[in-house]
């Protein structure tokens, strides 16, 4: 049989699926006291090259609160042409389509490397993709001009198909009007007032007589929404023309922006023109919104944008209003399938803290940087549209995912970047984690990598039998439309053991997969940091770790340095240490724009990158051999090395001091030298690996020991040596000592008993 | 596609802002060489092992101890990541040597995308074709007042000849490696080459004929593909790495950072005896010479 590690990567790669426990406590009972739910990431439209979709409709259990799909665990009676649900276990006939299977002649979802199939199906003309620019003009002229251009490539990048629309903003509001024709013409709204989606559709026919619902919608196509291919031309000189917002700005005073007039315009004309179509409402701004409805900080520079502190007092006046002034609109949007994409380039705050819902629950994507005329902003913007190897969009619209279960198991609820659409249904618990009390939650963007993570409990009573048949079973049903605009439906079903949590522990231990287990315990954690306080949510991690190690440590009582973890929990508490220093949980030195920039990216990407945010990768490059990861400890840094560590927002190359030294000298442009030269390129190339592929672009700092950029590289290490302890243990350390008063890894409470809190009872 | 190349990213502007890779670099994306995905695993509740130092306490030795000059094996040849077949620093624009040994002729390029807008008169409404001809000259203005850098005249030169060719979807990824990586250059008129290549695309064969005989017999250009690589290619490397500021403060690319910069040089003038050393393509550099791709220096 394989190692569990090759089962669980062979179930991500062919299912994008990685569960918590890959062998399930058989009883309720025992699930709590495993600590770490029953729970899996799931990446519902992971890359699958080697998997072509079938043109066919899947076969649906005809049961009406069941209809599962079709799946390779059903059983089959090929000669009454009858298959078994593995849900509700119906007896449902094959359509007459399927008369001729039998063993020799299966369809595909019956074959077992078919637990993951997408069938494309007909469901009448499907529209093209509509991509929607809502552009700030108060920006500098550099960045303006940045901007434009950039705008300008993507009219290359899209299909030529899809329908563009423009809509900019400063103190007023214009929706420009895109014909091939005559002369640029644009509806002009106040950036005060906030209007309906109906106003919206008056203001856009200003003059007419009121009109059948379809011509009203024929009007705005022709009118604001062209394919790409026939105003092309005329967009890019309107681009090419934009100018600052003409309003004068006086001295002590930010500019007047609009940005939720601006927003509401657009998702109002989305709403009136296209519902439930794939749809990208784009939003580019270089500071808050300043006046009208979302207002987020006033126009007086002497007021600053809120921070942590104003937020933790109390203090942040707009706060409120605003938040659920995007969170109305965001779900407004949701409903429509329309998702909305936020780039916000400035030096200071734009409001992501108010308007990250706009993204969050529609699936768009937040991208923060300095300028629109940097190329962190313009490669991560050209990446939006990159292609797979079918030359298809890396973007999906409307996903709509539905997860089903056998009896024993019931969904609690997800993380991720949806909303919840309410199918109350007998697989779905009371118990709720994340967005709960619902089986179906729609994803409006969903790219090849978003993750949601998925939590559920089971059901069955203890002392009830293992349940008859030894497995439980998961279907997750995601539909969606294709960036070819097919309508497809991808279908991934799996199954687990149970397991007797008393008999089986061991068996259950080792199928712990502790990677996926600390991203899944950690959405929880940042879940919970959305709306607790965060020590609290410290405290719980805490309590969740030592529970866990309570369970399967094998120790001696009163002895710490006899805990002992076996090998599929090794990493997990080293993950939860970096967690809790992570810009995740922790806000200090953050403000409150990159914390919810930094939590959007966690709750959304898969588990390599998710876990490369929790516990960033260190990468050591010497001349003793190939590269190799290290700890992430400060006894790592070494003065003959090359660390390349990777947080996944950041890249840090960081020379130690002795490599410094070399360089400074030269010796790489000696000849004789030319393996201190390779030694020196070998970072650059991985990093450069890694650069080409990350979405959103990282910062990168190449920095030396001594250097003041280092700090990247120090702040993330675990503080094994400190100024405290820099002699300790009776002989010198190797590595770099830390300035910080923060415990170690080593020295957490969870390794030492004295600062044992009181209300846990813990072993030592 | 040619020209693969990194650049400095605006340091001015972002702070630790990433390189800049060309589009060639961004869509050719091989498979993955190595992913650092790996974590050593700790002895949790111990110190971390410590070996112990050759001689910590002692003052640091006042000069430096060179780097091992022959380690007992090859220092990297062991490394985690071998150069990849598709590297950018190693491939240097694999097919494009035709080109750089001669200044793209404007006339020529001109008259290909004119008679493909001649041929879609048919068809095409009159407006659009005359909103394509402005454009047009618009490029054929930018060109003769040098406007235009050799990258971006080479390119539109490899476009003209798939366009004449009928390889749309060629044409079409010059057109986008374009608008991308020279934006600030084309965007003005690419739009009207762009729906020249769509137009074109859709019409009958028959129209394309006059397209597609060359317009003089002389000025067909030879296959970029027979042209046996350069071995110049060689010297493209380690000044393309993505290098930070504090890193290399010399580093000749940086001087172009800024992608606004037009591009002023000497091969604007195309009768400049300086041009003949605008890269290590046409002439191995001198010693002096830092061995940068052209399109560095020009971007």
């Amino acid at each position: 049989m394989a190692t569990y590690q090759e089962f669980i990567q062979q179930n991500e790669d062919r299912d994008g699926v990685r569960f918590s426990w890959n062998l399930w406590p058989s009883s309720r009972l025992e699930a709590t006291r495993l600590v770490v739910p029953v729970s899996c990431l799931f990446t519902p439209l992971k890359e699958r090259p080697d998997l072509p979709p079938v043109q066919y409709e899947p076969v649906l259990c005809s049961r009406a609160n069941c209809k599962a799909v079709l799946n390779p665990l059903c059983q089959v009676d090929f000669r009454a042409k009858i298959w078994a649900c593995n849900f509700c276990f119906q007896r449902n006939p094959f359509p007459p389509s399927y008369a001729g299977i039998s063993e020799v002649n299966q369809p595909a979802e019956l074959m077992p490397q078919f637990s993951t199939i997408e069938y494309i199906v007909q469901r009448g003309p499907t529209p093209p993709l509509i991509f929607l620019y809502v552009v700030d003009t108060c920006l500098e002229e550099e960045d303006l001009q940045a901007l434009k251009e950039s705008l300008q490539m993507s009219l290359s990048l899209l299909p030529p198909n899809a329908l563009v629309g423009l809509i900019t903003f400063g103190r007023m509001v214009q929706v420009h009007e895109l014909s091939c024709e005559g002369i640029a013409k644009s509806y002009v709204f106040r950036g005060t007032k906030d209007l309906s989606s109906k106003q919206i559709q008056v203001g856009g026919d200003k003059g007419r007589p009121p009109q059948p619902e379809n011509a009203g919608v024929f009007v705005f196509i022709t009118r604001f929404l062209q394919p790409v291919h026939r105003v092309d031309m005329n967009l890019t000189d309107l681009l090419g023309e934009l100018q600052r917002d003409p309003w004068p700005v006086p001295q002590g005073k930010r500019p007047l922006r609009s940005t939720g007039v601006a927003l509401s315009v657009a998702v109002g004309l989305l709403e009136g023109t296209f519902p439930n179509t794939g749809a990208r409402v784009m939003l580019f701004i270089g500071g808050p919104p300043t006046q009208g409805p979302g207002m987020v900080v006033g126009d007086e520079l002497k007021t600053p944008i809120r921070s942590w502190h104003d937020i933790q007092k109390d203090n942040a006046r707009h706060l409120k209003k605003a938040t659920k002034y995007y969170e109305a609109m965001a779900n407004r949007s949701a409903v429509n399938g329309h998702c909305i994409d936020i780039y916000a380039c400035a030096l200071d705050q734009t409001g992501l803290l108010e308007m990250k819902c706009l993204s969050n629950l529609t699936g768009g994507h937040i991208v923060m940087g300095d300028s629109f005329n940097t190329s962190l902003f313009k490669q991560t913007f050209q990446r939006v549209f990159s292609k797979d190897y079918n030359g298809d969009f890396r973007m999906a619209f409307g996903g709509v995912l539905e997860v089903k279960t056998s009896r024993e198991v019931k969904v609690c609820g997800t993380i991720g970047p949806c909303v919840s659409l309410n199918a109350k249904g007998s697989c779905v618990s009371e118990n709720e984690m994340g967005i709960g009390g619902t089986s179906q939650w729609k994803v409006c963007g969903i790219n090849p990598s978003t993750t949601l993570a998925l939590y559920f409990e089971v059901v069955n009573q203890h002392n009830a039998p293992v349940p008859q048949g030894g497995r439980g079973v998961i279907q997750f049903v995601t539909q969606y439309q294709h960036s070819n605009t097919q309508r497809r439906i991808r279908v991934t079903t799996i199954a687990r053991n149970w397991a007797d949590a008393q008999s089986q522990i061991q068996h259950i231990e080792s199928s712990f997969d502790q990677e996926a287990s600390a991203v899944l315990m950690a959405r929880l954690g940042v879940f919970r940091a959305e709306s607790e306080e965060g020590p609290d949510v410290l405290r719980w991690l805490d309590r969740q770790l030592i529970r866990l190690c309570q369970k399967f440590g094998q120790f001696n009582k009163d002895d710490p340095t006899s805990f002992k973890l076996s090998e599929s929990l090794s990493l997990y508490p080293q993950f939860m240490f970096h967690l809790r220093r992570s810009p995740f949980l922790q806000v200090f030195n953050n403000s409150p724009d990159e914390s919810s920039y930094y939590r959007h990216h966690f709750v959304r990407q898969d588990l390599t990158q998710s876990l490369i945010m929790i516990q960033p990768i260190l990468y050591s490059y010497s001349f003793h051999g190939p590269p190799e990861p290290v700890l992430l400890d400060s006894s790592s840094i070494l003065p003959d090395r090359i660390l390349l560590m990777d947080t996944f927002f950041q890249l840090v190359i960081y020379h130690g001091e002795t490599i410094a030294q070399w360089r400074k000298a030269g010796y790489q442009e000696m000849a004789e030298y030319e393996n201190f030269k390779q030694l020196l390129l070998a970072p650059l190339d991985d990093a450069q690996e890694i650069l080409q592929t990350r979405f959103p672009m990282p910062r990168y700092i190449d920095t030396e020991h001594g250097g003041s950029q280092a700090r990247f590289l120090l702040s993330k290490v675990n503080p094994s040596q400190t100024h405290n302890n820099l002699y300790a243990w009776g002989q010198v350390l190797r590595g770099a000592p830390i300035l910080t008063d923060d415990v170690s890894l080593q020295t957490t409470p969870l390794f030492h008993h004295k600062e044992r809190r009181s209300d846990l009872t813990f072993p030592f | 596609m040619d020209d693969l190349y990194i650049k400095p990213g605006n340091q001015e502007r972002g702070w630790n802002d990433p390189p800049q890779f060309s589009y060639g670099l961004q869509t050719a994306r091989g498979p993955h060489r190595n992913l650092l995905n790996k974590r050593a695993a700790p002895g949790v509740g111990a110190p971390p092992p410590t070996p112990p130092s050759s001689n910590p306490l002692s003052p640091p030795p006042r000069g430096v101890t060179p780097p091992p000059l022959h380690p007992a094996r090859p220092p990297l040849g062991c490394v985690a990541t071998p150069p990849p077949p598709l590297g950018p620093m190693r491939s240097q624009r694999p097919a494009d040597s035709s080109q750089s040994e001669s200044e793209p002729d404007v006339e020529r390029v001109v008259s290909v995308l004119n008679r493909a807008l001649a041929a879609c008169r048919q068809t095409v409404k009159d407006q659009v074709c005359s909103d394509v001809a402005k454009r047009l000259r618009l490029l054929e203005d930018s060109w003769r007042s040098g406007r235009l850098s050799l990258p971006v005249r080479r390119r539109m030169d490899t476009l003209s000849l798939a366009l004449q060719s009928g390889q749309w979807d060629s044409a079409d990824e010059i057109h986008r490696s374009l608008m991308v990586d020279h934006v600030t250059e084309v965007s003005q008129w690419m739009v009207g080459v762009k729906r020249l290549i769509a137009e074109t695309r859709k019409l009958n064969p028959e129209l394309l004929e006059p397209l597609q005989k060359p317009a003089d017999p002389d000025q067909v250009p030879a296959e970029p593909d027979q042209v046996p690589v350069d071995p110049d290619q060689v010297h493209a490397g380690p000044d393309q790495v993505p290098v930070g500021p504090d890193q290399v403060p010399v580093d000749p690319d940086q001087v172009h950072a800024g992608p606004d910069q037009v591009p002023v040089g000497p091969d604007q003038v195309p009768v400049d005896p300086d041009q003949v050393h605008a890269g290590p393509d046409q002439v191995p550099a001198g010693p002096d010479q830092v061995p940068v791709g052209p399109d560095q220096v020009q971007d």
